[in-house]
């Protein structure tokens, strides 16, 4: 063997002892998720050291299902992400349009007022957000409170400004000499090419309204209107309650989540490395 | 172009509505309710009756306090973890590439209330996997929950385990973008591995670690959640109690919203403060 | 079919003024090139016409109607883009008929439109494919297929060729020459390129920076520019630029002295005007009008610096004083760098610049 290769395997074999004690160590917290949602309560508050699954899953499931309506949540949940998506990626992607490719009074205002917000804490908006819908418009508990509000999120707005101003606009020119409608354009034209990015934004703001938390806790804290983190969060904190079944929701909460991580990671990372979550 | 005042507008209405209604307008409503008293109906203009109690308030300074302690040591921790991260895992030498991303990306998807519970599970006292591994090394237990210490170092360490992934892959990004002949040019000047990352990686990652560093020093400001569910609603005693936790108390356990919205206009002017500091990190060299 | 007429067309972006009133007149069936260095505005006219720009002042008009406020679709052009524009999430079939189909035309008459487009270019054979899967000069052709298939009254050519390699460039001149002669419609094309504007043009548009310094047949354009700029930049290589003198004006002529070249004079006959004695002009004259000695009016010794030997002729580039001069000579009198030999010049093959660049007569 010749010291350079020497020299690589070595760094090689240094590189890999630092590195997976960390990945199990981050894996850690993902894996006892798992273990902990098969094993009885009685298991899980003993003290012997178990890293290993149980069987129990399906019990845990049922004293999940006994303490909350988790099933329930979960197709509320379900139905919200999915709505919110649909509706963000529209409209964010036409007000993207709008500012990648028209010349029009107001556009710097608009940018301007876009950008110089956006790094505002959500906090802010949240007390004047919730007045609005749960008192001036009396939605409290309803599937409008959960989808409208969290769609002012601009930051589809720019990710699909940038997705479209990357085209050649040759592309929309030619259509237009053609005669084809502004509205057919970014139907036909541009939605089929930034279909890339509007994959990576439809996952990233799947993701966020399926975990999002404070508004729906805010909005829809009655029992029928929950949505699952919502309601798996009441449960932790209180006494006589199952925290296998909590795990078992955690995990039904984050499995699905992985699985689509796993298949469309090469979106989802092209999503958060465009900036396009928080 | 041709201006087309009428197209664009169209596609640009339905969203520009709630973007105002939802946003625009509370952020303004947000700092007008800041100067009412809202205990009493109808709500009146008192400038000092909000700010006034705010700042001679300990528990704010104690909620302000908590917040910035965190951020200050947070941040910093787990955006050099994820330099680090992304700096190995863009490695060519390493093997298994996808099972290293799985590991350090996958709490990017995970929600807040299920890894809150299951962290709240492994750092219980005396069941908790963490303490049982602990003392099986010899080490004492340590009680997470009732000590101010601990329970912030939890707070941080959960912080970091859900966030560090999500800005490594910003960061992976980023290097992936600085061309490869850069580094060859350097190896051929005998710079040494070590050596190109302090003075080629690191200075042509700048905007990018700035841009995380602002991102997650906004997103720790608002911090709510883990201190809600994971050391019971910002125990012990408010030792972890943070600027979100105090603002949803205030807001919504004492619906007293003009008191709230003096404290998330706090936080609105440290992420302004902050903003105004990235803009001039990020300044062009004259 | 249609003429197309630019009266005082004024372009402005912002405060910024980038065309400053072109008056140009297309005939029916004509082919014009409008060609200038970048930054000129030719391509801004272009988009005018096309309707993609808003036209600050002036009209235009195509076939006697004023279009200034007409939508593009609606002006009976089509447009062959630069980088072709082709769609590419569509076959090439789709893409021809992309227009139509959005337009609600019927489908017979939109499948009789694309076969025959297809014909004429003939690019029958990859109606499925995809413009990824196709190579630069076929798609070039479909670009062109796509207009052709709007059966417009005018055809609109931005920069067309300016992607495709040098060998490709001259097979699509001639084919675009072809199509030209087969439809008979108005083609206004802009390019940068004085060699594309010569070999294609009926009459060329020659613009710079916003202005349209002169407009004719190539040969004209070639034989009597208007002005230096002109002079040029249409020719390739350039013409040579010598510095002179007028020393004397007599007899419906000037006597003028090349001042780098030691003195050398010639007699210029001019026709109507007569520049002061003592005015600083410069004396134009083509590489291939270096004539042998004694054979022109006024010889000038050079040194040759690098000759480039093309083949058919050669190109000596030679020194003498401060100008450099290319001369182009046969390829059986080669020279070799170091060489000393004279040119001559004939006053009738050289042409007379003021200063500030106008043609002297």
């Amino acid at each position: 063997m010749t010291s350079r290769s020497q020299a690589r395997l070595g760094r090689s074999i240094l590189l890999h002892l630092f590195l997976t004690p960390l990945a199990l160590i981050w894996l850690f917290p993902l894996w006892m998720m798992v273990v902990f949602s098969t094993m009885p309560d009685n298991g899980i508050f003993s003290p012997g050291i178990e890293l290993l699954p149980h069987d129990g899953f399906i019990d845990n499931f049922n004293n999940l299902q006994r303490d909350t309506n988790f099933v329930g949540a979960i197709g509320i949940s379900v139905s919200v992400a999915v709505t919110y998506t649909v509706l963000s990626v529209l409209l964010t992607s036409m007000a993207g349009w709008a500012l990648a490719r028209y010349e029009f009074h107001g556009k710097g205002a608009v940018v301007a007022i876009i950008f110089g917000t956006i790094t505002l804490p959500y906090a802010v908006v949240l007390i004047p957000q919730f007045i609005m819908v749960a008192r001036d418009f009396a939605l409290a508990n309803t599937w409008i409170a959960l989808i409208v509000p969290p769609l002012f999120n601009s930051l589809g707005v720019l990710f699909m400004r940038q997705a479209f101003s990357m085209m050649p606009a040759e592309l929309f020119d030619a259509a237009r000499v053609e005669g084809v409608k502004e509205w057919r354009i970014f139907l036909f034209v541009a939605l089929p090419l930034a279909r890339p990015m509007l994959a990576a934004l439809a996952i990233i703001l799947f993701l966020a309204s399926w975990n999002n938390y404070l508004w729906p806790l805010l909005i829809n804290s009655q029992p029928g209107a929950m949505t699952a983190p919502v309601a798996l969060g009441t449960l932790i904190g209180l006494t006589k309650v199952s925290w296998g079944g909590i795990m078992a929701g955690a995990v039904m909460l984050t499995v699905p989540m992985l699985i689509v991580f796993v298949l469309l990671q090469r979106h989802f990372i092209a999503g958060i490395a465009a900036g396009a979550v928080k | 172009m041709r201006t087309q005042n009428a197209t664009a507008y169209r596609f640009l209405t339905p969203y520009l509505l709630i973007f105002v209604v939802f946003w625009i307008w509370p952020i303004i409503s947000s700092f007008l309710i800041s100067f009412q008293a809202t205990r009493t109906v109808p709500w009146r203009f008192a400038p000092a009756f909000n700010w006034g109690r705010l700042i001679g308030d300990p528990a704010f300074y104690n909620a302000l306090k908590n917040t910035l302690l965190i951020l200050v040591i947070q941040v910093p921790v787990m955006i050099a973890l994820a330099i680090g991260m992304a700096v190995l895992l863009n490695s060519p030498l390493l093997k298994a590439r996808g099972l290293y991303r799985f590991a350090f990306f996958a709490p990017v998807v995970v929600g807040e209330v299920a890894y809150s519970a299951v962290f709240r599970l492994m750092f219980s006292l005396d069941f908790g996997i963490v303490n049982k591994l602990l003392n099986s090394i010899g080490l004492p237990k340590v009680d997470w929950f009732s000590n101010v210490t601990p329970a912030m170092a939890l707070i941080m360490i959960a912080v970091t385990w859900r966030w560090a992934g999500y800005n490594a892959i910003i960061i992976l990004a980023g290097l992936q973008s600085i061309p490869e002949d850069v580094y060859e040019a350097a190896t051929l000047d005998r710079v040494s591995k070590v050596k190109q990352f302090f003075h080629i990686t690191l200075p042509l990652l700048k905007p990018v670690i700035v841009f995380c560093a602002v991102l997650s020093i906004i997103g720790t400001m608002q911090l709510f959640t883990e201190p809600f569910l994971i050391t019971e609603r910002g125990g012990p005693g408010g030792g972890t109690e943070t600027l979100g936790l105090l603002l949803y108390r205030q807001g919504f356990r004492s619906l007293n919203f003009g008191y709230a919205s003096a404290v998330a206009y706090t936080m609105a002017g440290l992420a302004i403060a902050i903003t105004l500091v990235q803009l001039w990190l990020m300044r062009e060299p004259k | 079919m249609a003429a197309v007429t630019l009266t005082n067309v004024i372009k402005r972006f912002g405060s910024f003024e980038v065309v400053h009133g072109a008056n140009i007149d297309i005939a029916d069936g004509e082919f014009v090139v409008f060609v200038g260095p970048s930054g000129c505005g030719k391509s801004t006219l272009l988009r005018m016409i096309a309707g993609l720009e808003d036209i600050s002042g002036g009209d235009i008009a195509i076939g006697g109607k004023v279009m200034n406020d007409v939508e593009a679709a609606d002006r009976g052009i089509a447009m062959v883009f630069q980088s072709y524009a082709l769609y590419p999430h569509m076959t090439v079939e789709q893409n021809l008929s992309f227009g139509l189909r959005m337009n609600g035309n019927p489908k017979a008459d939109t499948d009789r439109r694309v076969k025959r487009a297809a014909e004429i270019l003939r690019i029958d054979e990859l109606m499925q494919r995809r413009p990824k899967q196709l190579s630069g000069g076929q798609r070039q052709r479909v670009a062109i297929g796509r207009a052709i298939v709007r059966e417009p009254q005018v055809f609109l050519f931005d920069e067309p060729l300016s992607n495709l390699d040098a060998e490709l460039r001259v097979q699509m001149r001639v084919e675009i020459s072809r199509l030209h002669k087969e439809l008979g419609v108005t083609m206004i094309y802009v390019t940068h390129d004085q060699t594309e504007a010569m070999t294609l043009a009926d009459r060329i548009v020659v613009l710079k920076a916003g202005n349209v310094e002169q407009i004719g047949a190539p040969l004209d354009l070639y034989d009597d520019p208007a002005n230096r700029f002109v002079a040029g930049f249409i020719g390739s290589p350039k013409m040579n630029f010598l510095s002179a003198k007028v020393v004397d004006t007599s007899n419906s002529a000037a006597i003028i002295e090349l001042v780098n070249h030691g003195g050398a004079r010639l007699r210029k006959p001019l026709r109507d005007a007569f520049p002061a004695i003592g005015a600083e002009i410069v004396l134009g004259v083509r590489p291939e009008h270096f004539f042998e000695v004694g054979e022109g009016d006024c010889d000038i010794p050079v040194k040759a610096d690098v000759a480039e030997h093309l083949g058919s002729v050669s190109y000596v580039y030679a020194n003498a004083g401060p100008e450099e001069l290319i001369v182009e000579r046969e390829a059986s009198r080669q020279r070799a760098g170091g060489d000393h030999f004279t040119v001559s010049i004939k006053a009738e093959r050289s042409l007379l610049f003021d200063k500030s660049g106008a043609r002297i007569r």
